[in-house]
């Protein structure tokens, strides 16, 4: 119980205080060496899990597994960054003339620590009801960030983020009301909603029920996770709302959403392992990557692309789940946050310094400033899963172990869609990056703006070079 | 067919939400949510009654108080504020998206016949039944209508619809979880109203049909 309060007490005292801090400034400065703090706190409270343990459990319905431990970690990490970053965002913005309002600032950084909180009570869910709850939160914490720029645009976006995965989450609940039948229907002594108790009885459910329950809570967190055809909010949301916010959008709460998938498909799959309907998940993965590296191939605007990058990936992802392993989940998020979160800050330094969002305006930006361009170019590497970053040993692990489940026709199609989003990819950056400078930057600090970018990029570097395949790519190992 | 009170009373609800199909204006669709939700409560209650599930009264009465209460007055307050009385104009007129919804409950009624795990309980296939011609009623008003108030109404019946089948199915979910639930939807539509103030601002409108300008 005291471990529980140490884990929320910081996000939800900071989101007070940062409604009420008078000087702004100071909020500025505060809540991120705050944030890291919290990083430090998360890291002590949780380090039984971290040294070996395979489970904590705070009180009845909140505990937290190794991958939940790993995510929590991930998240605050991330909002840590971010966090750091949008410092410098806004002393630019400020410099720039187009300076933002006290309120508004307060509203940002109170939203922040409460998206916090709601990712961090996440993955510390122990039952579908609360994880409903806590995913349901982090829509509502997060639509004040998607709104921050208060313009019709930013508007629109916001209300499709809203509506959308509001009622695409009703039906996880629906889901979650069908499982719970499903406890009843079967041969359980006490109906329960308890995920750990779901997977260790999953035999004694009442499988169609369970079946259909599974399917909705997939289609549900799916859509928020934005899976295609599903998506149409998340390009919205992810390009309309400020830098930091979208590198917090697309680093830490698409993770928040596939972590439900995970804990529902862990049930079917202790249920009944290779269903049929389980086999959905792999293949829904895979139209995932396809429709976005499709997609990815046509597009104007410098954040939408990376909205797409973030669509490919969640089927990446999607994909880990479908073949059952939660290690190759964990590795591609823990990748793509990295990389993703890096493109996001530099793409909105470079926004911010040329003043525009297109893509057809840009050009040179190596001329500009050389080590953005440097920047941009390993994180767009690592992002699509070149070596030797990351992400490439993750992909590989997970081609490969899709070839040895024998759906050597899912891991082929993936392979081409994997390499047309490469392609599309380094051609919309090598048009950014390369050629005569055309914008004119605004005043702008090369250096200071690239601090964080640079060590997400670093780490996922040398993510590449420590992980081992062998160690994350048998089904189940290292992270239960 | 005899109906159980609690099923007469989930039927009525269901018939409220078709209701709320039939007309454009604003404010009566709120009083006939208002009503609809009244009506879900009482279900809870009397399942409540019969089951000797004493938890299912306290959530009743939140039902009560937040959804049907506080819900429509606080929506209410909001169209009040932005001056909109009518839905701009929906795509599929409003008796005809009623005669669907009408239709829509005989669907039900076959597909609740369906759900594997539920035959061999043949009490529960009215709510069923019920339930699940909320849902889509919630589901065609989404779809129908422009404004976006009528989008949040529309929400809100698919939820009560969800919760419908949960109280007739499963006889509520744990306590805790009800009543996070409620509070969450409370929040939710707290945020959807700010939002809509702010778009009567920028755009002069609520028609959800014209917000275009995001694109690839």
């Amino acid at each position: 119980m005291n471990d529980l309060l140490y884990l929320i007490a910081l996000p939800a005292t900071l989101a007070l205080l940062s409604l009420f801090i008078k000087d702004v400034k100071l909020t500025r400065k505060l809540v991120p060496v705050l944030i890291w703090w919290q990083l430090g706190i998360v890291a002590l409270v949780l380090h039984p899990c971290l040294l070996g343990a395979d489970r904590m459990e705070f009180i009845s319905g909140l505990a937290v597994d190794k991958m939940g431990t790993y995510f929590i970690l991930l998240a605050t990490f991330v909002v840590s960054c971010c966090i750091t970053h949008a410092d410098y965002f806004f002393a630019a913005a400020e410099a720039h003339g187009d300076g933002y309002g006290d309120q508004q600032l307060r509203l940002f950084y109170a939203s922040v620590n409460l998206f916090l909180l709601a990712m961090t009570s996440v993955f510390l869910c122990d039952n579908l009801g609360y994880l409903w709850i806590a995913i349901e939160a982090t829509t509502l914490s997060s639509a004040p960030l998607v709104y921050f720029e208060r313009n019709k645009f930013a508007l629109e976006a916001t209300w499709k983020y809203l509506i959308v995965c509001s009622v695409g989450i009703a039906f996880a609940l629906l889901g979650t009301v069908f499982i719970f039948a499903a406890s009843q229907r079967g041969t359980l002594s006490v109906p329960t909603l308890n995920i750990s108790e779901l997977i260790s009885q999953a035999h004694a459910l009442n499988f169609p029920l369970l079946r259909l329950g599974f399917i909705f809570c997939l289609i549900g967190y799916g859509t928020k996770a934005g899976i295609f055809p599903l998506h149409t909010w998340l390009p919205d949301a992810h390009a309309e709302s400020p830098a930091p916010a979208s590198a917090m959008l697309s680093g830490s709460l698409l993770n928040c959403a596939l972590f439900g998938i995970w804990k529902v498909s862990s049930i079917i799959n202790a249920a009944q392992p290779h269903s049929h309907v389980h086999q959905l998940v792999a293949i829904l993965g895979t139209v995932t990557v396809v429709a976005a590296s499709l997609l990815l191939l046509r597009q104007h605007n410098f954040k939408r692309l990376w909205a797409y990058s973030s669509i490919e990936n969640v089927g990446l992802m999607v994909f880990a789940i479908g073949l059952g392993s939660g290690p190759l989940f964990f590795l591609q998020a823990l990748n793509h946050s990295l990389a993703k979160v890096a493109l996001f800050l530099l793409t909105g330094n470079i926004i911010q310094a040329s003043g525009t969002k297109k893509l057809n305006k840009m050009h040179g930006v190596i001329e500009d400033c050389p080590i953005w361009a440097l920047l941009v170019t390993l994180a767009a590497f690592a992002v699509t899963g070149a070596p030797p970053f990351g992400a490439f040993v993750a992909e590989i692990s997970m081609l490969s172990l899709s070839m040895s489940d024998e759906r050597w026709v899912l891991a082929l199609i993936m392979t081409v869609a994997i390499a047309i989003s490469f392609v599309a990819i380094c051609a919309h950056v090598g048009k950014v990056i390369l050629g005569p400078a055309k914008q004119g930057f605004k005043k702008f600090q090369p250096l200071r703006a690239s601090i964080i970018p640079a060590v997400l990029v670093f780490c996922t570097f040398v993510l590449g070079l420590v992980v081992n395949t062998e160690a994350w790519s048998g089904p189940w190992s290292m992270i239960k | 067919m005899i109906l159980d009170t609690f099923e007469a009373l989930a039927m009525v609800a269901a018939i409220f939400a078709i209701l709320i199909l039939g007309t454009t204006h604003l404010r009566t669709n709120l009083s006939f949510y208002s009503l609809h939700t009244m009506a879900i409560a009482a279900v809870t209650a009397w399942i409540a009654n019969i089951t000797h599930e004493d938890h299912l009264y306290l959530v009743a009465l939140g039902v009560l108080f937040i959804k049907s209460f506080s819900i429509p007055w606080y929506l209410n307050h909001v169209i009040r504020k932005i001056n909109i009385g009518t839905d701009g104009g929906a795509f599929i007129a409003a008796p005809l998206s009623m005669h669907l919804g009408a239709l829509m409950l005989g669907l039900s009624f076959v597909i609740s016949q369906q759900i594997p795990g539920l035959i061999g309980a043949p009490d529960s296939h009215v709510g069923s039944t019920a339930a699940m011609s909320i849902l889509f009623s919630g589901v065609l008003l989404m779809l129908t209508r422009r404004a976006a108030i009528s989008q949040i109404v529309g929400f809100l019946v698919i939820e009560n619809g969800i919760y419908l089948f949960a109280v007739t199915q499963t006889h509520g979910m744990p306590l805790m979880i009800e009543m996070g639930l409620l509070l969450e939807v409370l929040v939710a539509v707290m945020v959807a109203g700010l939002l809509l103030f702010n778009i009567k601002k920028s755009f002069e409108h609520i028609d959800v049909s014209q917000l275009t300008d995001l694109k690839d």
